[in-house]
């Protein structure tokens, strides 16, 4: 005897809409999965190829507001990459430490929905309440707990002075002994650890034939992070600041949660080891780039993974065509082995585990 | 004599960039933003609903669905808006793809500028959607203007709020209109000189025309005041008026240099001690007469 299930679109469960048609035996058990998506399209890439490169930096950013520094960052590297530009040291050093602190943020908040859906509700809460030190920090500092608004073509538009620098360490110094303390409860929660290990697994052979990325891939024991294996920007010009990956070899959610904890950590270090020793010189150079036609490819990490950029200029003001290839687009893949052959009522956790951003998917 | 009202609330989204969501759970769940004390309840099914919160521009896939949503619920409810998408759609409103802004499908009673709002506008709006609803029970009219609910939140100074305008700095260059994003800023020309109109429910508060201003006119306030009743929504406009100068000498309109652009020029110089009240024209033939004449 087989039921048919259908969760979505609009859940509250859900963090984004989404909509999944299951099939599962008299066990609960999910015998055939079929994700129809589609609802968050919002035809980005048509749309910026209407807008100048100026309203592309903040239209980039609206892709997704959790890793709302990592678009418009990448959008920039491609721009400055067409123009042949070499933007200042201290510029490079500012968008790392934006784009650390978007992805403690954006772990923090997937950590805390991940808690919400396993049902322990303690460490969810404690979780928030950790993330909101993160999000005050982005207010004080630029002025939105989300988007942020700090590249634009050749810089950054923010400079940190000492006052700025204090008020960074302060926050971080809290937040970095709270994440660690609250690591280990959930390495201590049975509740927690019942309900997500050997869940959702994503055996290594199968995330190397899906081409996982980020978090999801390195659970699997596979380290594809870009900050490594391909460093751009300050991970490549100091060596010292790439992270240290996390790798776990069980796949399954809990591991998941575990390297989100290590990104975590790692990039409260970055912080702190770039602002202590900040280059010293001009935040963005005063003369606005000349952008010929060309084409460019850039990759980046966002905090879901490998974000791609394709970018093709026509020597106009605006995109002759942008494309991007986002980490969720091959996360998603593997939610199909990771769904099937679990419980039912573990799909909307096995989905928050891949850390979807589904507007980054269907843009 | 009212009704007691257990506002049950169900959040729809329709297309959204995660911003606003995420902003709503952390508004649901961090005690400090004091959704709790309205004794709001968060409930699984829209049937058991009566605040429906929409976010996102209502992008064309999930129209559909948002109608049967809403077909599902009990009468009365309030509906809240929240972020500039669905109010206006926003930055995306140019796609082919959206079919919002969500007041064409749904009667919205309150809307929430903000990209995203903060949590703190958030849980004004619903706060004010929970009064509506309870107008609605007790078979009031809906109000054009709700006060403020919750008037001992602040926001730090840097944070980037509705756009002002310093109206004596502003040269109507319209370098804010081109870099504006999602078309917020408009300006036209009128007799006597310019109209400088910013639509603070179409903004996504990115700061991008203060960034780029070369003279400093535009420049974000801190003022997060942002949650509005439906029959606010074309209201909530800044308006400055750029005016011409008659010249003293000639007596045609001109548009008189801005004093920050002058003080950047003359750095040494006091720039109200200027030659002033005298336009390009005249200023050269001046010129012309002093040097040569």
């Amino acid at each position: 005897m087989s039921e048919k299930i259908a969760i979505g679109p609009f859940n509250p469960e859900l963090e984004e809409s989404v909509y999944f048609k299951l099939k599962a035996d008299e066990n609960r058990i999910v015998t055939d999965v079929e994700i129809i998506n589609g609802f968050i399209h919002r035809g980005m890439e048509g749309l910026v190829t209407k807008k100048n490169f100026m309203q592309n930096l903040i239209l980039t950013e609206r892709v997704c507001s959790l890793c709302s520094n990592n678009h418009p960052f990448t959008y920039a590297m491609a721009v400055e990459k067409i123009s042949g530009i070499k933007i200042p040291l201290r510029a490079e050093a500012l968008r790392v430490v934006a784009d650390e602190v978007k992805r403690v943020a954006s772990d923090m908040f997937n950590l805390a929905m991940l808690t919400h859906l396993a049902h322990t509700h303690d460490l969810m809460k404690e979780t928030m309440n950790i993330r909101e030190h993160m999000q005050d920090l982005k207010e004080v500092i630029w002025g939105n707990r989300m988007d942020m608004s700090v590249n634009i073509l050749t810089g950054t538009k923010y400079d940190l002075d000492e006052g700025k620098i204090e008020i960074i360490l302060e926050k971080l110094k809290i937040v970095e002994s709270q994440v660690r303390a609250l690591q280990e409860k959930y390495e201590n929660s049975e509740a927690f650890k019942e309900k997500t290990i050997g869940v959702g697994v994503l055996p290594k052979e199968d995330a190397l034939s899906i081409g996982v990325t980020g978090p999801v891939a390195r659970g699997s024991g596979i380290n594809n992070d870009v900050r490594v294996i391909a460093p751009y920007s300050l991970y490549a010009i100091r060596p010292e600041i790439r992270p240290n990956v996390t790798l776990r070899t069980e796949g399954d959610v809990y591991a998941r949660a575990m390297v989100r904890f290590g990104d975590i950590l790692e990039a409260i270090r970055i912080i702190k080891d770039v602002v202590a020793d900040l280059p010293e010189g001009p935040t963005y150079l005063e003369k606005r780039p000349h952008i010929p036609a060309g084409e460019a490819v850039v990759r980046t990490e966002a905090p879901r993974g490998e974000l791609i950029y394709y970018l093709k200029t026509d020597g106009s003001q605006k995109p002759e065509r942008m494309r991007w290839k986002v980490p969720t687009f091959t996360n998603w893949e593997a939610l199909k082995v990771m769904i099937l052959g679990d419980k039912v009522d573990n799909v909307t956790m096995i989905l928050n585990s891949i850390d979807p951003c589904i507007s980054c998917t269907e843009r | 004599m009212s009704k007691e009202v257990v506002p049950k609330l169900f959040r729809v989204n329709t297309g959204s960039c995660n911003g606003c969501d995420v902003e709503f759970v952390a508004t649901a769940f961090v005690d400090k933003f004091e959704l709790e004390s309205l004794g709001v309840e968060l409930v699984e099914h829209i049937n058991e609903a009566n605040v429906l919160v929409v976010t996102g521009p209502l992008t064309a896939r999930s129209e559909p669905f948002l109608k049967k949503y809403v077909a599902q619920m009990r009468k009365p409810y309030a509906v809240v808006g929240i972020g500039t998408c669905s109010v206006t759609s926003g930055i995306f409103r140019d796609s082919y793809a959206i079919e919002g802004p969500t007041d064409k499908i749904v009667d919205v009673d309150i809307n929430v500028a903000g990209c995203p709002p903060r949590p703190e506008s958030i849980a004004e709006g619903v706060a004010k959607g929970i009064k509506v609803l309870q107008q609605k029970l007790n078979g009031e009219a809906t109000p054009k203007t709700l006060d403020m609910i919750f008037s001992d939140f602040t926001a730090p100074a840097s944070f980037r709020g509705k756009i002002d305008l310093n109206e004596d700095m502003c040269t109507a260059c319209r370098t804010c209109e081109t870099v504006c994003p999602s078309g917020a800023i408009e300006i036209s020309a009128v007799e006597g000189g310019f109209i400088h109109k910013v639509w603070h429910n179409s903004c996504c508060f990115c700061g991008n025309c203060a960034y780029f201003c070369p003279t400093g006119a535009i420049f974000n306030t801190n003022s997060f005041d942002t949650a509005k009743t439906q029959d606010e929504k074309y209201s909530e406009v800044n308006v400055g008026h750029i005016n011409y100068e008659t010249c003293s000498c000639c007596g045609e309109n001109y548009m008189p240099p801005s004093r920050g652009l002058l003080g950047k020029a003359y750095v040494h110089d006091d720039v109200s001690k200027l030659n002033d009240a005298i336009c390009p024209a005249c200023r050269k033939e001046a010129n012309f007469k002093r040097m040569y004449g």
